[in-house]
């Protein structure tokens, strides 16, 4: 896609051709291929989700956008004004830190509690992280943390202590604390029971509404036809359809099951 | 034009070197990684580090992980002043307009450094603390050395530290070789952040302490570094530390650096073999 066309299309997230492959140096300097060469884009307000079965490279793609892996080759640009993008891949890791902290959410399925820190910490630092003072990150923690209607006894007891699907709802109340400019995804709903379910996509949605750029990995199609304005499907860590959900549901009921 | 902007360095370390005994003429290809040892064949010297560069920003935590030997220390203790560096610079700036080369420094100057730019918070409580004077004593010693006199002010100021770091106050009298491992921890950080040093280094701040009581400090220098702002440098062989504690990481092997990454990056992709192999250890 050439500049001119991400301008018109007001696209936040524009992958190109990435590739991951890691080298493990430890097992016989085997080679593992996640991802092999994935071109998408995601625009402001526009709620992409990735479809495809295990292995085929949907959370290394999220992880390699946010740099837990280090991409092997090609490019990941992010929008930061109306006018630039800046390449991921490029930036130093100090770069890359800020830059996480400010503009990007990633919401995985696994709260990767640090330890004895307590849900209303976890959620109040991320709010600093995007640049609230402390007050405002206070309140803007304690908005969040109702919204996913996670109970007020537990908001100072250790995270570590809190069932999945509470420490699910601490992950998401962190990585949305502030309409981030893009948001990952990964999961963030597969341990919840329906009504907090329901809750949660209904946060996912008005974000979305608001003009954040998701991209997603659900691995329930419901959501996935309630959400999604488009749906990436991933085979061998290549993008092997790409269309509506009507369209791409239909096709992904052979895949998926 | 640059994009994206990180923090300015307050801390900047360029192609730090230490060897100890003199170094035969290739005594520098012939050891590292690469060779797999960090002493040179010829004349017996030991490469502790060589070519190691980082910068800390204010309000960040860069981990420094490696197994015993790798070097970590002996980067640690040329930046603080215990040890003098053979080769490579270490400059602080911290204010707009100050930026100091610390090897350039008179010995009177870098221990005024000590005083109230970079602290040390050291593995061994009795390195950074003199065991046989009180917790106060021990937290008056950087305050008077800054220029504190008065005396109930300086009480003051010590026992607003201890409270900080929770030490109990009616322990402020009593000598600090009668306490605990976990409290002697707590008093050295006492004494690292009395005159608010913007560059605290931690040398296995936790090693050897009981699990719960290392728990306990490494949520107060958790605490601390944000409260503080501090730039920090933290060097541990335990990766649940660094996990907690630092955004980035440099990975260390017979004396070189050969990975830097962000933290979580080194956790979930670490690329060097000994990387991966450190972390698969720990993490097994």
């Amino acid at each position: 896609m050439t500049q001119q066309s991400i301008e018109q299309h007001n696209v936040v997230l524009e992958v190109r051709d990435l590739y991951k492959h890691f080298y493990l140096h430890t097992i016989d300097s085997r080679c593992v291929e996640a991802l092999n060469g994935v071109s998408l884009s995601v625009a402001a307000g526009e709620h992409v989700a990735l479809a495809g079965t295990s292995g085929a490279g949907k959370s290394s793609l999220l992880k390699s956008i946010y740099r837990t892996y280090k991409p092997t080759s090609g490019s990941v640009l992010l929008k930061l004004d109306t006018t630039t993008f800046v390449d991921l891949v490029s930036l130093t890791d100090a770069e890359l830190a800020t830059l996480r902290g400010t503009k990007i959410g990633y919401v995985s399925q696994f709260l990767r509690a640090q330890p004895r820190r307590s849900p209303f910490d976890i959620v109040m630092h991320a709010g600093i992280q995007r640049g609230m003072d402390r007050q405002t990150a206070k309140d803007a923690a304690a908005h969040s943390l109702q919204r996913l209607n996670l109970d007020e006894v537990l908001w100072d007891v250790s995270a570590s202590m809190l069932s999945g699907g509470e420490k699910q709802r601490v992950n998401l109340a962190a990585g949305t604390i502030s309409p981030p400019q893009l948001l990952l995804l990964d999961e963030p709903v597969s341990a919840l029971d329906p009504a907090n379910r329901e809750s949660a996509l209904e946060l996912i949605g008005t974000l979305t509404s608001q003009g954040v750029a998701v991209l997603a990995v659900f691995h329930d199609i419901e959501a996935m036809r309630r959400l999604a304005s488009r749906i990436i499907v991933l085979r061998n860590g290549r993008v092997d359809y790409q269309g509506s959900p009507e369209d791409a549901l239909t096709n992904l009921e052979g895949v998926a099951r | 034009m640059k994009l994206v902007t990180a923090p300015e360095w307050v801390l900047k370390v360029e192609n730090l070197g230490k060897v100890f005994g003199n170094l035969s003429k290739h005594g520098i290809e012939n050891t590292g990684p690469e060779a797999g040892t960090s002493k040179d064949s010829v004349t017996g010297a030991i490469v502790a580090a060589w070519d190691v560069s980082f910068e800390v920003a204010a309000g960040e935590a860069l981990g420094v992980v490696g197994e015993s030997g790798s070097g970590k220390s002996t980067v640690m203790r040329c930046i603080a002043g215990d040890q003098a560096a053979t080769a490579g610079s270490v400059k602080i700036r911290t204010a707009p307009d100050e930026q100091l080369d610390i090897f350039n420094l008179s010995a009177a100057e870098r221990r005024q450094l000590r005083v109230n730019k970079i602290a040390v918070v050291y593995q061994d409580p009795a390195e950074g603390l003199e065991m046989n004077v009180t917790a106060g004593g021990n937290i008056a010693s950087p305050l008077t050395a800054a220029g504190w006199r008065n005396f109930s002010a300086i009480r003051g100021r010590a026992s607003e530290l201890l409270s900080r770091t929770e030490v109990p106050l009616n322990r402020m009298d009593d000598a600090v070789k009668s306490f605990s491992g976990g409290m002697r921890q707590r008093v050295q950080l006492a004494k690292a952040i009395a005159n608010r040093p913007p560059i605290v280094l931690f040398d296995e701040p936790t090693t050897g302490l009981d699990a719960s009581v290392a728990a306990g400090v490494l949520d107060l220098i958790r605490g601390l570094l944000e409260e503080y702002g501090l730039a920090a440098v933290v060097v541990s062989h335990d990766f649940s530390v660094i996990e907690m504690l630092t955004t980035r990481c440099i990975v260390m092997n017979h004396g070189r650096v050969v990975e830097s990454a962000l933290t979580d990056q080194l956790l979930e992709d670490p690329h060097h073999p000994y990387s991966q192999k450190l972390v698969s250890a720990a993490r097994a």
